[in-house]
């Protein structure tokens, strides 16, 4: 049974997005491009074309793992925006084992890569954790600054002591893992990928909606005061959520390396961890909507590296689409007179809470 | 030794810019995270306008206008419709990257750069020795960033206004119940910052390279949060710390052109980001131990 709640929900993303097509639509249209052609093409690269399912499916598993961390993250109250420097630790570290495992029987191997991954990602999440949990610093702050660390640490990592010695002088790219730890080919997925990514959505929703961790953390999320009153551990909570929101993200990056790249370059997937966070948000912070929502941004991910092939449009046209998504799609559905009138209810922001707005402004 | 502070002082220049909008943005309670898209749409606007019009003055006007009408729609987003500031904040950078990349190409048919016929005037030439090699090559618009720096620190810290400012900064409570209007004080200091992103974009295009690239600012943006922050919103500390950072940047060109190195370039790149980590812990912890309230709190959970 599909309850009222979920549907204004996702009307509600439906119309942020469809209101960031039509901005969008309105831009192009004045800079000359046909938006038939655009539309077309940009569901061609998802969908139609061939090979374009696999691409988009390609994109939407890093996206999804991404977004169910900041989930966890977002439900539990905190700001992890540090989504893309987890997922290059995660991804820097699974290939310092990767490099290493060479020895060792397929699947062991395969194991402690992704493992390495899991772990990279979780450490560098639980810096910013640590330091939310004892010391009151903001997580917004402390996560952007390890992302640019990572983005530093992975060119060092790229143009140093792990730098493939046959490539060119120019693009900085690392070694390569040996190919039968590879799950995918060049297309970047497989069967094991898909299944990976199915089992760690299965293990999220269930942490979330069946555990008393996930109890906690909507507890902790929604009223910390109350959490502490019910005995919860306030810097506890903190480090678990920071930590398996960057596993989370880390386990992206293994499946980055092992799957499509085989090896990394500097700047690999620049934009992945950011839309992971809007595809957290427009999801709703709820694990189905989530899934959709990769889904859907893993086809335009695709679309992005397809447009410029068959229409003039460049890719950074999609670029622009998802800057727009992420602009709207925190708005309150209520507008602040509202807000004014009801001398400032206690909460706003639709990152805070679980219950939408859409339903608090139907009442009286 | 001077050619590598001339290096410092001309990538400082438009991160200290940027960092005095961030300044302004911070003292009005808010930690502007979408500085990195606003000194591209500035970059971008003021080389655009310097191409079709021939007149970089007018480029640089253009630049200054279209960040201030992009703040104030920001302003209404973070505001009046409630959207959360750091999202919709990175979510500006992100629309600023792409929309700046999509419109040189449609508009220049271009993916790289496009180059502007003329720059900002510089007041000293280049090839100057001595003391004077310091400042060689450094536009108006530099020779002006001390001024405003001053003017900004003036302002905010000597003035009326600056004390509202503050006052909507860290207690919006207050300041709305001593007649202060809060909104209209939050909308003043975002499209201040805005003009001064433009001011910095401006600078980063115009001053010596004459051209806008795709993605140009190349985190310069962010670097200026980080150079705010590292100031703890002081326009002073925090212009000390943007040429620090200039400081650094240079230090970066220089170690790719020799070849021995102490220490990995990467590294020392990282010193700011590291160093506002700590900053920020121990500013976090002090403060909590004090009962001090959180900074950023009012638009974020009122």
């Amino acid at each position: 049974m599909i309850s009222r709640d979920t549907v204004l929900r996702a009307a509600r993303s439906a119309l942020v997005v469809l209101a960031a097509f039509a901005i969008a639509g309105v831009i192009y249209q004045i800079t000359g491009y046909s938006l038939g052609q655009v539309f077309s093409g940009t569901w061609e690269g998802a969908v139609s074309a061939p090979g374009a399912l696999d691409s988009s499916l390609r994109w939407a598993v890093p996206l999804l793992l991404i977004a169910l961390g900041v989930t966890i993250a977002f439900r539990a109250g905190f700001f992890n925006v540090g989504a893309q420097g987890q997922l290059y630790a995660g991804a820097i570290a699974a290939l310092l084992v990767g490099v290493w495992v060479k020895g060792l029987p397929t699947p062991i191997g395969i194991v402690l890569v992704v493992l390495a991954g899991c772990i990279g990602g979780a450490i560098w999440s639980l810096v910013p954790g640590v330091l939310r949990a004892y010391l009151q610093a903001d997580e917004v702050i402390t996560t952007l600054m390890m992302n640019f660390i990572a983005l530093l640490l992975l060119q060092w990592v790229a143009s140093g002591p792990l730098k493939d010695p046959a490539g060119s002088g120019q693009a900085d790219q690392t070694r390569s893992v040996a190919d039968h730890l590879r799950l995918s080919d060049a297309t970047g997925i497989s069967l094991r990928i898909v299944l990976l990514a199915a089992v760690a959505t299965v293990a999220v929703g269930v942490l979330l909606n069946r555990t008393q961790f996930g109890l906690r953390v909507r507890v902790a999320g929604r009223n910390p005061t109350m959490a502490r009153w019910q005995g919860v551990d306030a810097r506890h909570l903190a480090v678990q959520a920071f930590m398996l929101s960057g596993l989370l993200a880390g386990l992206a990056g293994a499946i980055e390396l092992l799957g499509p790249g085989g090896q990394l370059t500097y700047g690999f997937s620049p934009d992945v961890g950011f839309i992971g966070i809007v595809i957290a948000l427009v999801g709703g912070l709820r694990i189905g909507g989530v899934v959709i929502a990769a889904l859907f941004f893993g086809g335009l991910h695709a679309a992005i590296l397809y447009l410029p092939i068959v229409t003039n449009l460049p890719s950074s046209a999609l670029d622009l689409l998802n800057g727009l998504v992420a602009l709207l799609i925190t708005i309150s559905a209520v507008p602040a007179i509202w807000h004014r009138r009801r001398r400032r209810a206690a909460e706003s922001s639709a990152l805070n809470t679980d219950v939408p707005r859409v339903e608090v402004s139907a009442a009286p | 030794m001077i050619d590598f502070l001339n290096i410092g002082i001309q990538a400082a220049i438009p991160i200290m810019l940027v960092t005095m909008g961030g300044v302004i943005a911070y003292r009005a309670g808010i930690l502007h995270l979408g500085l990195e898209g606003l000194m591209l749409i500035g970059a971008f606007a003021a080389v655009a306008v310097t191409i079709r019009t021939g007149s970089v003055a007018l480029g640089v006007v253009a630049a200054m206008l279209v960040n201030a009408v992009v703040s104030l729609l920001f302003w209404i987003l973070v505001d009046v419709l409630r959207a959360d500031l750091y999202i919709a904040g990175l979510g500006l950078s992100l629309t600023g990257v792409g929309l700046t990349s999509f419109l040189l190409e449609a508009i220049f048919k271009t993916q790289g750069a496009v180059h502007a016929q003329s720059g900002l005037p510089s007041v000293v030439g280049g090839n100057r020795h001595g003391l004077l090699g310091l400042f060689a090559g450094l536009s108006v618009l530099a020779w002006a960033t001390p001024v405003l720096v001053f003017g900004t620190w003036l302002v905010l810290r000597r003035t009326r206004l600056g004390l509202r400012v503050s006052a909507v900064g860290e207690y919006p409570f207050a300041a709305r119940s001593a007649g202060v209007n809060v909104g209209a004080v939050r909308c003043g200091a975002l499209v201040a910052a805005g003009i001064f992103c433009a001011l910095g974009g401006a600078e980063l295009a115009l001053a010596a390279i004459n051209s806008f690239g795709e993605d140009m600012a190349q985190g310069r943006g962010y670097l200026a949060v980080t150079a705010v922050l590292f100031g703890a919103g002081h326009p002073l500390g925090a212009a000390v710390a943007a040429l620090f950072f200039g400081l650094a940047d240079a230090v970066g060109i220089e170690s790719q052109l020799s070849t021995h190195h102490i220490l990995p370039v990467q590294f020392i790149l990282m010193v700011p980001y590291v160093l506002t980590i700590v900053a920020i812990s121990i500013s976090s912890a002090i403060r909590s131990r004090r009962g001090a309230p959180a900074v950023f709190a009012e638009l974020r959970e009122s």
